[in-house]
């Protein structure tokens, strides 16, 4: 620690620009996670919000909710466990406002997605062309009380209700009673609902033209969602890597240039885990900085970023991170240790 | 009593048509309170010599013992501790760290080592006697070669060594200083009671030697001394 200190100390220069490269790698690191998490959330939040543990579509319905239509023979008996839901793709158009996508879930107020929904303001719906939104809609300048049109139907919706992380698919939901999905979906007869959905996860649907998924299988078949998580983990993976690099070149020139002065050290008795530990010292400790700096950076930028993207900082998984750029530091300090090990002090020695 | 012993040490590099031998049946002690000298040609094994005799290498054939330690019987961290406690180098190529001040230097000596250093007095003496008292603040990058050596110096004397082996350390110095560092080894033989050996090309050494061995073609010889 005393060699790595005192190093850092006097080659100031050469240690910003160590240290500005991890700030660099890190705050980039750390925005592109909180943006993997912010984008995951906001295509997951309503499903999770649901607590639903198993959903029951059409085998038909490619593991899409959307897709999904269950007769009542199809939907069975449901316990309390159980919950009837409608999902269909919506454009909500008010005076004043611009269009807004989003998606109508269809609910029964007396099962249990219903009841599991946080409202942030206002009350439940109560009537067929009352809705609950998203919090996303107020950003657009909706209040309680406004109106707006949904697809053809003509009796304007009201909003009476807001509640957050109503998002799927990174689309904001709009919830409103089954009745109201069959209207909006143009179904007169048969059809009673999108989807069963359980909170047992032990439920498992045994009408034909039925089959039955875990949340996680139909999170993972919205459209988009791998294709971004994957995205944005490789870009996380290749930055680890990179910043592995970074460091590990830095310090092997850095120690390379110093093998003779080590080489002298050796001859005369200094041990060798001295010369480690300070190789290794010396890189965490910059990359240790790099790291703090760039934390800050992130929380500023969490502080002045537009609400409308789609960021979540979550300290467990961005401290993950940190660490794992730690380690990968760690690493890429074990190659010029490698070399620090196989000084040779007779090197130095005669002229 | 001796510091060290070298005895019917054999160094051979290579082997088959490439094999060089280098040191022949090399008989050698180094006493405490004497300075001894080895003088030879470039290419004469003397540099081989000590890296012997500091444990750096492992002669093919022979013993070395130091201060009754036999290095054959030492693992190589053995060998390091002793190195550290033991035996003081001065070397032609002195590499100070370049981010340490010559004060620096000398702290990562106390980490290391935490006792039996030189105590700040006698440290102080050392610095005097080398004049480069007035430069612990200073980076080696700051200082001239000539300065640089003698810092290396006091750097290997610091630890204390009973032994002090040195490689051309005047290599970077003009006559006075010569006379000055010549002094500060022949006090530090006889004063201090070390073994000092001096390998060197700088025949305005031999004024301080108590013994003087000359090696050409890997063999050590004993030589008159005459201090007229």
């Amino acid at each position: 620690m005393f060699l790595a200190l005192k190093e850092i100390k006097k080659e100031k220069f050469r240690s910003w620009l160590i240290i500005i490269m991890i700030v660099l790698i890190s705050y980039l690191i750390f925005i592109l996670t909180s943006l993997a998490i912010g984008l995951a959330r906001e295509n997951t939040d309503a499903i999770n919000s649901w607590g639903v543990e198993k959903i029951t579509l059409s085998s038909t319905a490619n593991v899409d909710m959307r897709q999904s239509l269950l007769t009542k023979k199809q939907a069975g008996t449901l316990t309390k466990n159980e919950a009837y839901l409608g999902e269909t793709p919506v454009v909500a158009e008010a005076k004043g406002h611009k269009q807004q996508s989003a998606f109508f879930v269809g609910l029964k107020a007396n099962q249990f997605i219903a009841k599991n929904i946080k409202l942030d303001s206002g009350h439940w719906v109560k009537h067929s062309h009352e809705v609950v939104a998203d919090d996303s809609f107020k950003l657009k300048g909706y209040q309680l009380g406004d109106k707006f049109k949904l697809a053809d139907d003509k009796t304007k919706f009201t909003i009476v209700g807001f509640t957050k992380n109503a998002k799927l698919n990174v689309t904001p939901v709009l919830y409103g009673q089954l009745g109201t999905w069959r209207t909006l979906r143009g179904i007169a007869m048969g059809p009673i609902t999108s989807v069963v959905a359980s909170k047992n996860s032990r439920y498992e649907s045994n009408q034909s033209g039925t089959k039955t998924y875990t949340r996680q299988q139909i999170i993972n078949k919205l459209p988009g969602y791998q294709a971004q998580i994957l995205t944005f983990v490789l870009m996380i993976s290749f930055l680890m890597i990179i910043s592995l690099i970074i460091i590990a070149v830095f310090l092997y020139i850095l120690t390379m240039q110093k093998l003779p002065n080590y080489a002298v050290l050796r001859a005369q008795g200094i041990p060798s885990r001295v010369l480690v530990s300070a190789t290794i010292s010396q890189s965490l400790i910059l990359v240790a900085s790099g790291l703090v700096i760039g934390t800050i950076l992130t929380v500023i930028t969490g502080f002045v970023i537009p609400a409308q993207v789609p960021m979540a900082f979550d300290i467990p998984m961005l401290a993950a991170v940190g660490l794992g750029i730690l380690i990968m530091a760690l690493v890429g300090s074990l190659i010029p240790v490698r070399t620090v090990l196989k000084v040779d002090p007779v090197s130095v020695i005669g002229g | 009593m001796s510091s060290f012993a070298v005895k019917n040490v054999n160094q051979i590099f290579g082997t088959g048509t490439a094999k060089v031998h280098v040191l022949h049946d090399v008989n050698f002690e180094a006493e405490s309170g004497t300075l001894s000298l080895i003088m030879g040609p470039s290419g004469s094994g003397k540099t081989t010599l000590l890296t012997i005799v500091g444990g750096l290498l492992t002669p093919t054939s022979g013993t070395v013992t130091v201060n009754g330690v036999d290095y054959n019987h030492q693992s190589k961290r053995q060998r390091n501790a002793l190195r550290l406690d033991e035996i003081g180098f001065v070397l032609q190529q002195y590499h100070l760290l370049p981010y340490l001040t010559v004060a620096d230097q000398f702290t990562l000596v106390d980490k290391v080592k935490p006792k039996g250093n030189l105590p700040r007095a006698q440290l102080d003496e050392v610095l005097q006697a080398l004049g480069i008292q007035g430069l612990l603040h200073k980076y080696p990058g700051e200082l001239s070669s000539g300065q640089q050596q003698r810092v290396a110096i006091a750097r290997a004397l610091y630890p204390n060594p009973t032994i002090i082996l040195a490689d051309e350390p005047t290599a970077a110095l003009d006559s006075p200083r010569v006379k000055v560092v010549g002094e500060l080894f022949k006090n530090l033989a006889t004063k201090h009671n070390k073994a000092v050996v001096i390998v060197t090309h700088d025949s305005r050494l031999m004024a301080f030697a108590d013994q003087l061995y000359e090696i050409r073609d890997g063999v050590l010889s004993k030589q008159e001394l005459n201090h007229n």
